[in-house]
């Protein structure tokens, strides 16, 4: 090796390196000054000087039921909204892919929503839904229905917030499995459908199975952005009322920042964390299963 | 005949839901232009037929009187654009490194590095107490040289290759980033305690969304790299052109719809970034989201006000949104799913 292929083999850390200094710095250190905060109780007001409790945040969090009804509530909110994403989404990019007319101007329209600041959604839903002066109260009362509290109401609150989850990230699954679709291969369609199969069948047996590895990612990367749900809660209900939509986010925010607890707030969101890794875990496993048992 | 009942049935699937996407916009947009009392009389649909359309909020929001919007709005130009720049140049460096040269990490130097840093981390401020930034600059000058000359040692244990690089980039985002964001909302008060401003600050902001977008932009930007033809590049390493220019001259030219494409998301991302903002910053560089988060406490129903601050945050959303959808016709972003 000359001298210059070899000054050219060690530019490749002037590449890389700044990106990884950056990510490092922000994202690893700050990690493990939290963890070790952790295991000490500290507050900002009033000041009082870090202590070592050892697991004792840990077991304050685990005990708490404002924990485990924020896990709950975010649970609820991630499930039946990512369920609901990816059936329409589905449906949305098949009509896309078999050219609905008209396709061209819902292209961009359906990538719309996903682009816009949870928080501004979620400021156009509190409109929308005002028991007052919102349309949607304003079209109960024109079919005869009485005016719906829905910010108010534990439930009617929650199917908000998954109804504007379903509104703001089914683009996202439309986007992906659109590209899915356009990457089968066009022979397998064509055989299929000289052989007469069902356009039904085509689907259940040819299009699902073959998009099931795309699929399980769209599903697994909408789940894991969907826990970290805070910005619409916040400006939607606050968490309320009570604490009946309080996600898992938000009450370590309303810990660390309302009552300024701070060794709780690292421990709460570590459990969080743990939380998180092992359902990817579980979810990756499951779906390499079901994948195995499809192909 | 089956075929065309079932387009029938897409047909007026995707019209209702073009009619959902867009009802809540025409709502927001006619909003801006009401006067107070056609909002505050039940809900009117129509400009010039249920009301007339006034540009008063307008007037208003840019006044100041009513709170200031100015600086918000200006605060959020400068952060996303400095930070999307930032993490695309940085991104695609780092990206191209991935697609083109060959990384070994072995774990074990990794394990080490982490058993330095976080060791020596809690010996430093627990023990000797130090302060946490102090304590950090120390761990990293020590930590990575260390981790780096155990790296060329013949450690047993399996080794990283590029794969795993991406991946541990593309991992960051996984994580819940309350976690993170509290964790940086800590280092940073940290820091301002010892006279080094990075909460509510510029630098802090703009290093926290540049790592933020960073994952994004590496991961977009190596399926662009890896669709870029070698040839050219081994053509100009030939003639003894330097690594750097062939990929600032030669490269990045090829790649520039990848490039428009990513910093595009990335640049929605920031924008509409709320935790982070909500966290770092308490005053002067106090973002869109923050403000408009703040609107419904600060304004009750001025239901007018509120959605020309929507609007504002909206608007370039939707350049961004036609630019990338112009894109995804021609079949660009197909690639970057894999």
């Amino acid at each position: 090796m000359n001298a210059a292929a070899h000054s050219q083999d060690r530019i490749k850390h002037a590449f890389l390196w700044p990106a990884f200094l950056i990510v490092l710095l922000i994202s690893l250190f700050p990690l493990i000054y939290a963890l070790s905060v952790s295991f000490q109780t500290m507050r900002l007001v009033p000041p009082t000087p870090p202590r070592f409790v050892g697991v004792s945040n840990y077991a304050d969090v685990l005990v708490s039921a404002r924990f485990w009804g924020s896990v709950w509530t975010t649970a609820i909110i991630v499930f039946a909204s990512v369920a609901l994403q990816y059936v329409i989404g589905f449906a949305l990019a098949l009509a896309l892919h078999h050219n609905v007319p008209g396709a061209a101007l819902y292209r961009v329209t359906f990538l719309l929503p996903m682009f816009l600041a949870p928080v501004c959604v979620a400021l156009i839903a509190r409109m929308i839904f005002h028991p007052v002066v919102g349309p949607v109260n304003d079209l109960f009362t024109f079919l005869g229905a009485p005016n719906i509290p829905f910010l108010t109401q534990p439930k009617l609150a929650l199917a908000v917030l998954v109804t504007i989850e379903v509104w703001q990230w089914t683009p996202f699954v439309v986007l992906l499995m659109l590209a899915g679709l356009q990457g089968l291969p066009a022979e397998v369609f064509e055989a299929a459908r000289v052989d007469n199969i069902p356009a039904w069948r085509r689907f259940r047996d040819i299009t699902f199975p073959m998009l099931l590895p795309l699929s399980v990612a769209v599903v697994f990367i909408r789940l894991i952005e969907g826990f970290k749900i805070i910005d619409t809660v916040f400006v939607l209900t606050g968490g309320g009322p009570g604490t009946s939509t309080e996600t898992v986010t938000l009450y370590a925010y309303n810990e660390g920042f309302k009552k300024f607890n701070i060794g709780m707030t690292s421990a709460l969101s570590f459990v969080f964390l743990v939380v998180i890794i092992l359902f990817g875990t579980v979810y990756l496993a499951a779906a390499q299963r079901l994948t195995r048992k499809y192909a | 005949m089956e075929n065309r009942s079932y387009r029938a049935l897409g047909l007026f699937f995707s019209l209702f839901w073009l009619f959902l996407c867009l009802f809540p916009l025409w709502w927001v947009f006619v909003t801006a232009f009401k006067p107070p009392l056609a909002v505050s009389q039940g809900a009117t649909y129509l400009p010039f037929i249920d009301f007339q359309p006034t540009l008063q909020a307008f007037r208003d929001a840019f006044s100041g009187q009513r709170g200031d919007f100015l600086n918000p709005i200006l605060s959020s130009v400068y952060v996303s654009i400095t930070a999307t720049a930032l993490s695309v140049f940085l991104g695609s460096m780092a990206a191209y490194a991935l697609v083109r040269f060959e990384f070994r990490v072995r774990l074990l130097s990794g394990v080490i590095f982490g058993i330095v840093a976080i060791g020596g981390f809690i010996l430093l401020t627990s023990v000797y107490g130090m302060r946490v930034p102090y304590a950090l600059v120390i761990v990293l000058v020590v930590g990575l040289p260390v981790a780096i000359l155990a790296n060329r040692l013949p450690l047993p244990g399996p080794v990283m290759t590029n794969q795993d690089v991406t991946f541990w980039f593309v991992s960051q985002r996984m994580f819940p980033p309350i976690v993170s964001a509290f964790a940086i909302f800590l280092l940073y008060s940290e820091s301002n305690k010892v006279g080094l401003r990075l909460l509510d600050s510029f630098p802090g902001l703009v290093l926290a969304y540049t790592a933020f977008g960073l994952p994004f932009a590496i991961w977009l930007m190596r399926d662009f790299f890896q669709t870029v033809p070698i040839e050219v590049e081994e053509a100009a390493q030939v003639d003894d052109i330097g690594r750097m220019r062939i990929f600032f001259q030669i490269v990045l030219p090829m790649a520039k719809p990848g490039l428009v494409a990513t910093a595009m998301i990335v640049l929605a991302f920031i924008w509409n970034e709320f935790l982070f903002a909500l966290l770092l910053t308490s005053s002067k560089w106090q973002t869109l989201p923050i403000l408009l988060a703040g609107q419904n406490s600060s304004r009750g129903d001025e239901w007018w006000a509120i959605s020309v601050a929507t609007l504002i945050s909206i608007v370039p959303m939707i350049v961004v949104a036609a630019i990338l959808g112009r894109m995804m016709r021609s079949g660009l972003l197909s690639g970057s799913i894999k």
